[in-house]
């Protein structure tokens, strides 16, 4: 498990040009949207991409992905049991 | 003000106007479930011409998009003998969201000049006898109402005594890959303001209206406007701001007791048909008739703005007012009237309305007028204001390794992109979403701040700052980042955010919503950085209502460490 969020703590930083953020700045457990990271709606919609180009996950809507994208351990935990790649 | 000459339509549903009302009239749509659509896996409803269609439109040596715009540009002007269209009096303004981009590569190489929107347009130009040089509008899906309202000025100001308009975009693999990755696309054909919208279906046409200075006659294009919402770049403001100001100035001394209907944008996405309605409530507008033409074509994107307009004059002229197909119960919370059936009208004007990416939005009021009876429309309406002088205040000057405020050269140590994060941080400008930016965003941006820096703060939050971009190379950089997430099935992985940056008035957007820029905000290419084509452009726009200063210049990014901005700010002196 702890592999895998440093993996999406990568990915996210990647897809989302978070220019200048480690992954040791993203703190797994605080939330992701709002504060912390102050991701947006369009942010949700590139989550949606990472869950779908890397494992294989297809959400239909970010409101789907409201539960899953609350942290990255949230997200972690979320592809860890429905990932199919 | 400026009159109508000639239309011309060329859909999946017809190849003239005349075609495409009567099948319209029959209740038909160029909307059509396809499963899979170029490489993307997913069924789409997408309103495209069928094979036939294209081949039978095609022109040899010129590309798809190049052969819609020339057929529409070509059968229009067999309807009027007034237009000489080699006279340098006479102008073709195109306007499209992203022209020749399937034709790109996703690997930098020379077909991203021939392939720019300008280049494009001067080959259609040339080949079609225009002896001046095109405009392109790239104001996303507000595209063609710009173009309007540019034709409007120009001809105002005395600059040219006809302009040809000609809106089109394809229904691409590009475009179609961008709205799936927003998911914002219906899989069934769209249902605008319906409580089941889904969201949108793409379209693809081509709509030219040719323009000449108004004579008290037929359909007049009474009043333009256009303003920013400043809310956010891909969504609109939730109570519809920004469409009820353009509304309410465009209506300025006109009885909206006289509007026939509202034609409406309603793209049939949650956001945009919500925003509409607030917008007509506040308005005060919920018992005009509001008519919206998605159901029957998709979202043509940069011809939206024309095809809708022309079919909406076409109806009017027969006593019409158009239903919105698709709709049958209410989804929507502001209080309007929509048009479900087939509905008689004796009155002849209309309001169009329009909103797009980046935050723009825009109104036009049509109207047809006859010699004999009164004009509804009051003294002074439109564009044709007294010339106004324009005094720049500051200027800043970007390259890749040189930065000048003011006249000023600045030390920078930086070059290429990276000169642009070092005046990021030299500006201490704070602003995360800086990063998210693609390269031509981040040039206009940092541009914007340094000239916000030379001024007073209260320059910011103001409904009567325009800006006024051109560029030569669109958002190139963008346009080939989004074809490499696309290129094949397996690997079909389009990104918002990369797709976002496609439209290259997002650019402009980013710095509305940085500085809280309320005025018109608008997109120009041009075949080649020609000063006097923009000083042109500033000052019509300088025309327009509620202008007091702008935000205007060159900014273009070839390619990602190669750029060139040459930013002012101009204000008008009483």
């Amino acid at each position: 498990m702890e592999e895998l969020v440093k993996q999406l703590k990568e990915q996210i930083i990647d897809a989302l040009n978070l220019e200048e953020i480690t992954p040791d700045d993203i703190d797994a457990a605080a939330p992701l949207f709002g504060e912390g990271l102050g991701l947006d709606s369009i942010d949700a919609l590139e989550l949606i991409v990472i869950l779908d180009k890397y494992y294989g996950i297809k959400l239909a809507s970010p409101a789907d992905g409201k539960a899953v994208f609350k942290s990255v351990n949230t997200i972690a935990e979320y592809v860890a049991a429905h990932r199919t790649k | 003000m400026i009159k109508v000459l000639a239309t011309n339509i060329i859909s999946p549903l017809g190849t003239d106007t005349e075609q495409n009302f009567q099948a319209v009239r029959a209740g038909k749509s160029a909307v059509v479930i396809r499963e899979g659509w170029g490489t993307a896996a997913e069924n789409v409803a997408v309103g495209a011409f069928s094979k036939q269609q294209e081949a039978r439109m095609a022109i040899e040596g010129f590309t798809a998009f190049e052969s819609m715009v020339i057929r529409s540009v070509q059968e229009a002007l067999s309807h009027t003998k007034e237009v000489d269209i080699n006279s340098p009096r006479t102008i073709f303004i195109l306007s499209t969201t992203k022209c020749n981009v399937e034709e790109l590569g996703a690997e930098p190489s020379g077909d991203g000049a021939y392939l720019a929107p300008g280049a494009t347009a001067r080959k259609i130009a040339e080949y079609l006898g225009f002896a001046t040089a095109p405009i392109v509008v790239c104001n996303a899906c507000i595209s063609a109402v710009t173009a309007q309202i540019l034709a409007d000025r120009l001809i105002g100001a005395g600059k040219y005594d006809f302009a040809v308009v000609c809106g089109a975009d394809r229904a691409s693999t590009f475009t179609l890959a961008g709205f799936l990755s927003f998911k914002s696309l219906s899989s069934v054909p769209c249902r605008p303001f319906d409580i089941d919208r889904l969201g949108l279906n793409i379209g693809e046409a081509a709509a030219t209206i040719i323009f000449s200075k108004a004579d008290g006659k037929g359909w007049t294009l009474a009043a333009g406007i256009l303003d920013n919402d400043a809310h956010h770049i891909s969504a609109p403001s939730p109570d519809g701001d920004g469409v009820r100001r353009v509304v309410e100035t465009v209506l300025e001394g006109f009885d909206a007791a006289a509007l026939g209907c509202i034609s409406a944008h309603g793209t049939a996405t949650m956001f945009n048909d919500q925003m509409e309605s607030k917008a007509i409530e506040a308005a005060g507008l919920s018992s005009v008739p509001v008519s919206a033409l998605k159901g029957f074509y998709g979202h043509t994107l940069g011809a939206a703005g024309a095809l809708e307009t022309i079919l909406t004059m076409r109806a009017l002229d027969e006593g019409w007012i158009i239903p919105v197909r698709g709709f049958e119960e209410i989804g929507v919370s502001g209080k309007m009237t929509i048009c479900k059936d087939w509905t008689r009208t004796d009155k002849t004007s209309f309001l169009k309305i329009i909103s797009g990416f980046g935050g723009c939005n825009g109104a036009l009021l049509m109207t047809k007028l006859d010699a004999a009876g009164e004009s509804p429309v009051h003294a002074g309406a439109g564009n044709e204001k007294a010339a106004t002088d324009l005094q720049t205040v500051h200027t800043v000057s970007l390259t890749q390794d040189s930065a000048t405020l003011d006249g000023q050269s600045l030390e920078v140590s930086q070059k290429g992109k990276a000169l642009l994060t070092e005046l990021y941080k030299k500006f201490s400008c704070d602003y995360p979403k800086f990063y998210k930016m693609d390269v031509l965003s981040r040039l206009v941006f940092i541009g914007a701040q340094m000239l916000a820096s030379r001024e007073n703060p209260t320059e910011a939050d103001r409904e009567d700052r325009a800006i006024i971009l051109f560029n030569k190379s669109t958002s190139i950089v963008s346009d080939r980042a989004h074809i490499a997430t696309i290129a094949d099935r397996e690997s079909f992985f389009p990104s918002p955010s990369v797709f976002l940056y496609t439209l290259p008035n997002i650019a402009i957007g980013e710095v509305a919503i940085r500085h809280s820029f309320k005025g018109e905000t608008s997109l120009f290419i041009l075949p080649r950085k020609d000063e006097e084509t923009m000083a042109m452009i500033t000052e019509a726009t300088a025309l327009g209502s509620g202008v007091s200063s702008m935000l205007t210049g060159w900014a273009d990014c070839p390619d990602e460490d190669t750029f060139e901005a040459e930013l002012k700010i101009v204000k008008r002196i009483k």
